[in-house]
């Protein structure tokens, strides 16, 4: 097994983890018989080819000029510091072909990103104590001591709970180099890089009992180990479903994941490109979960997604924003609760779930009610069940806030169940103008091509210059288009079910399913983001080499 | 439903003679399942309250296996095969180590916790399905055993799950969100798939029925179907009725299982058809655990009657009578004021009531149904004033007939009564055509709008349908 020698030179001091993981990249490209095929090599190599001939544009060098100006100069992070940091960025901006793409105007400069790193670990000691294992590599925090005085003198208190990561993070800079690997990995060929992960972990394991293993789970948190403390930088990452615990140096800190909103928001504002958008909430949201965030912060980041999501009629991935903000607003975390307590009924109203409207209804206090959102959406669940269609039309065209991007769902299918009613209660004709007032639509030829698109044009007479529909004949007809826009929905309900109760099932038959369920996901959700061809078949090789 | 339906109740006050392993001596030499399960249950009796106690110090870790062998198999001339006995002894292992964890409960002891006993208990219900599974497996007759077994592993999972939620959320997962109701029920959920592959075992057996696993099926759906609710999932009910109905060929008839099964499982099937508004089916599955549960089973006449009545109220637009109600107090302050309402056709006071008991409609899932006896209590009043129209001028000969053209304005002021006059209450006549029309169509009333004229014409023979006019 060529992997044991590296991790008995990453135990030992003298080496740093880097060379280890550089050891890895090593057997990676020389040796395919590591079970990689012999077209990942390939890939790998024209790669760092690439890096040489690389030149750098003229945005790049200012970044870097201003980087060394005096004035951006901060004191507690020195300037080997940040070279180092500033190396990294450059050199993987250059492996991910990013040079051009990159805002750097915009992009923090190094000593920010050093800085802005130590914040994060500092500002959330409150989690560092659930590390299991007593950070005691008391020995190798000693030696790094020395190569490294000036940042122990921050040392506070939470450095002594820290986990081992934390510690790792924050101390050993030359390690940076190894998590920029892994960033690039993530963001290029992350199936190979799962399938290194899962080695190493298995790897982990063997000697994960040796208390003279500082380095042990270098910041690998199991499922029920705790929160990963991510110490990613870049601001954007495309969505990959993880199948193993998440690699610290692909997950972004809170500090970097509020940039990477505001860029998101930005570009939504910009671009409109939902697939993308979309896909970069996602992986927003794993890192906000992997690291157990759960503030403000996070539930405007389910918000934002819900509303884009509703925006653009993605119901599915609204129901998800939606089931997580219910948990998150239980939480009295902030963020607009009324609002989506709203959407959620009127979601409801929509799949014709009732077991879950019943919920919906028990999640409503006397408080929410006074709310114009609840009350509106209230009002409409109500006037629905009583089949009042005259309340329903009025509410549906004064609708608060992106609730009507909701009605809009299902106000066809009441047009029909209400000319369902129309028709069989006023005999013997009914004035199209009637119509067009009580079912809220917008002139009298939307309400003609409306009966003629779900019944018959022969059930419009005109009679001294006005239109009206024969009720006698439409009433079937009406009935037959009603309930096809019923069946419509329970089988999109029905799907929506399943996919609930898909998670149910526990923790652990999920990680037994999960090698093959990223594969289709993936490919899926590829075709949404930008990605080239080349990329793509990157991600897909190695998977199913696997 | 309550535990007075399991039929266990009264025979373990007799084992209290013995210890745990006469108890199943005895139990197997008279070949009696409910006694045999008795003796597989971990709580003390207020006979005997050191019963777990003292079946815990009959051995210890090392010798226990011996010792179990010895204690259990061993005089008054048992013949059990000798796989089935190491069954047994498997068995009763994993049962000593969870009444050790049960024990340490007891004492408080620091290391105790209610998920260490869950998961004792869970390796007691995975030894005995081994038992069931493998090829020697243990007899039907024993089938009490896996109810008792199961149905503590519920309890204890609920009490896991309220454990580790008040010492705060533990792992995440893998999940890309933060959190759904998964973690809180994390144990329930378990406990809810050992109790899925208890009831395979109970269906997919293929023995001659006499000696059927086959005859635990409807109680091990029923304590699956409470597992279920509690964990928010009646979805997952759909599964297994689907899997009962497709093997129903070769099970018995619902009448040759004890009622006690049978009564809980039509509950069960009646809610949810219940909860899908399917009405009809609802009622039927009710109406047949209501004329069959036993009289005495208070609790379980008030559960069924709480989802009955809505259901009869949709169908049929009957309310219940006081004698109906009269034992069932909860029922009566639930129902009471709802059914005057719409006896009289107050809607305003139909509204209130509404209101005022949503927070327990809401919670027992019967706030939608019984929001539909509005339109009964519309019908009631709108009834009002078609009676109140009178009668057209009697033709020579012809007996009187009720005025059959009434005007929307009527109808209109009749909806005024009891509101006040400002806000949102006022009637526009629009909405009273809306609601005329709706009653037309679900064919409470009979008869057309003639929106030029500003009329009803109703049907001069039965405007309104079983009503009497």
């Amino acid at each position: 097994m060529p992997r044991a020698p590296a991790f008995s030179t990453a135990a030992t001091p003298a080496y740093t983890p880097v060379q280890a993981r550089r050891s890895l990249a090593h057997n990676k490209v020389n040796a395919p018989a590591n079970g990689y095929p012999a077209s990942q090599a390939n890939m790998a190599m024209p790669d760092s080819e690439d890096r040489k001939r690389v030149e750098f544009p003229p945005p790049v060098r200012s970044y870097v000029q201003r980087c060394f100006a005096p004035e951006n100069q901060i004191a507690s992070v020195t300037i080997p510091e940040m070279q180092e940091k500033l190396k990294i960025v450059i050199t993987e901006a250059a492996e991910n072909q990013k040079l051009h793409a990159i805002d750097w105007e915009r992009l923090p400069l190094p000593q920010v990103m050093v800085q802005n790193e130590r914040n994060k670990i500092l500002a959330n000691p409150a989690s560092s104590n659930w590390a299991s294992q007593p950070s005691s590599p008391g020995d190798a925090a000693r030696k790094r001591k020395s190569t490294d005085p000036h940042q122990l003198q921050n040392g506070s208190p939470p450095w002594r709970k820290a986990n081992n990561n934390r510690f790792e993070d924050r101390v050993t800079h030359p390690s940076t180099e190894k998590k920029q690997k892994m960033t690039l990995d993530q963001s290029s060929k992350s199936k190979a890089n799962l399938e290194m992960r899962r080695r190493r972990f298995e790897g982990l394991s063997i000697n994960g009992n040796s208390p003279s293993s500082p380095t042990e789970s270098p910041g690998r948190a199991t499922a029920d180990q705790g929160p990963v403390v991510g110490r990613c930088q870049t601001l954007e990452k495309n969505y990959f479903r993880l199948t193993s615990a998440p690699n610290p140096d692909t997950v972004r800190p809170l500090p970097v994941l509020k940039s990477a909103l505001d860029l998101l928001k930005k570009k939504w504002r910009h671009d409109g490109n939902y697939g993308y958008i979309c896909d970069q909430f996602k992986s927003l949201r794993q890192d906000l979960t992997v690291q157990h965030i759960r503030n403000e912060f996070t539930v405007s980041v389910y918000e934002i997604h819900a509303r884009i999501a509703l925006e653009k009629g993605d119901l599915g991935e609204y129901n998800q924003c939606q089931t997580q903000l219910r948990v998150l607003y239980a939480q009295q975390l902030g963020g607009h609760p009324t609002e989506f307590k709203a959407y959620r009924i009127l979601y409801f109203i929509y799949t014709r779930n009732w077991t879950a409207m019943n919920d919906a209804l028990a999640d409503v206090t006397a408080e929410d009610k006074k709310d114009l959102a609840v009350k509106h959406a209230l009002d409409v669940r109500s006037a629905l069940a009583l089949g009042n269609y005259h309340r329903f039309f009025q509410l549906y065209l004064d609708t608060p806030n992106m609730g009507a991007y909701l009605m809009d769902m299902f106000v066809e299918r009441e047009r029909l169940s209400a000319l369902c009613a129309i028709c069989r209660a006023y005999k013997p004709v009914v004035n199209i103008r009637f119509i067009t007032e009580e079912l809220g639509f917008e002139s009298d030829e939307q309400t003609a091509h409306f009966v003629i698109n779900n019944a018959s044009a022969e059930l419009l007479e005109e009679n001294n210059g006005e239109v009206r529909l024969l009720t006698g004949k439409a009433g079937l007809l009406f009935e037959n288009a009603k309930a096809a826009a019923y069946r419509v929905v329970d089988i999109k309900d029905m799907c929506i079910d399943q996919s609930k109760y898909e998670s149910l099932s526990t923790f652990k038959s999920i990680s037994h399913t999960s090698s093959f369920v990223p594969l289709a996901f993936d490919e899926a959700s590829m075709e949404l983001c930008h990605v080239g061809p080349k990329a793509m078949s990157e991600l897909v090789v190695p998977t199913r080499a696997m | 439903m309550s535990p007075t339906i399991n039929g266990f109740l009264p025979v373990r006050a007799e084992l209290t003679m013995g210890t745990i392993t006469t108890g199943f001596k005895d139990a197997y030499l008279s070949g009696s399942g409910p006694h045999l399960a008795a003796v597989l249950t971990p709580i003390s009796t207020p006979d005997d309250p050191d019963r777990l106690r003292t079946f815990y110090q009959f051995s210890n870790a090392s010798f226990l296996s011996k010792d179990l062998q010895y204690a259990l198999l061993h005089g008054k001339s048992l013949r059990i095969p000798k796989a089935e006995q190491n069954a047994w002894v498997d068995i009763f292992s994993a049962f000593w180590e969870a009444v050790g964890e049960i024990l340490k409960c007891e004492d408080r002891h620091p290391g105790a916790s209610i998920v260490a006993v869950f998961n004792a208990w869970k390796k007691v219900a995975n030894t005995l399905i081994r038992g069931y599974s493998s090829s020697t497996s243990l007899p039907a007759w024993t089938l009490p055993c896996l109810y008792t077994v199961g149905k503590y592993l519920r309890i204890f999972a609920i009490n896991a799950d309220l454990e580790a939620a008040s010492l705060g959320s533990a792992g995440f997962g893998f999940s890309d969100d933060i959190a759904g109701d998964f973690e809180k029920n994390a144990h329930l959920e378990n406990a809810a798939q050992i109790i899925n592959r208890m009831f395979t075992l109970c269906l997919s057996d293929r023995a001659p029925i006499e000696e059927s696993r086959k005859w635990g099926i409807y109680q091990m759906t029923n304590l699956l179907f409470k597992t279920y609710f509690k964990i928010n999932s009646v979805g997952l009910t759909k599964n297994i009725l689907r899997a009962i109905k497709a093997s129903s060929a070769d099970l018995p008839p619902l009448e040759a299982f004890p009622k006690a099964h049978i009564v809980t499982f039509k509950y069960y099937v009646g809610v949810i058809h219940f909860l899908d508004e399917n009405y009809v089916e609802a009622e039927e599955h009710l109406t047949w655990a209501w004329k069959m549960c036993h009289k005495d089973a208070f609790k379980n006449r008030e559960l069924i009657l709480t989802y009955l009545i809505p259901c009869h109220l949709v169908t049929t637009h009957t309310l219940p009578t006081k004698e109906l109600l009269a034992p069932f107090p909860r029922l009566e302050q639930l129902f009471r004021s709802l059914s005057t309402c719409i006896k009289k056709g107050d809607l305003v006071g139909f509204d209130q009531a509404m209101t005022a008991g949503e927070e327990q409609f809401v919670k027992r899932r019967i706030y939608l149904p019984l929001e539909r006896g509005r339109d009964i209590a519309l019908r009631n009043l709108f009834r009002k004033v078609f009676l109140a129209g009178g009668f057209e001028e009697p033709k020579d000969g012809q007996p009187a007939i009720r005025r059959s053209r009434v005007p929307v304005a009527e109808f209109a002021a009749a909806l005024r009564v009891g509101t006040d006059t400002n806000g949102r209450s006022r009637v526009d006549i629009d909405e009273v055509e809306c609601l005329l029309s709706n009653l037309i169509y679900k064919g409470l009333m009979k008869g057309y709008i003639a929106r030029e004229r500003g009329i009803i014409v109703l049907n001069k023979k039965g405007a309104f349908p079983d009503t009497g006019v």
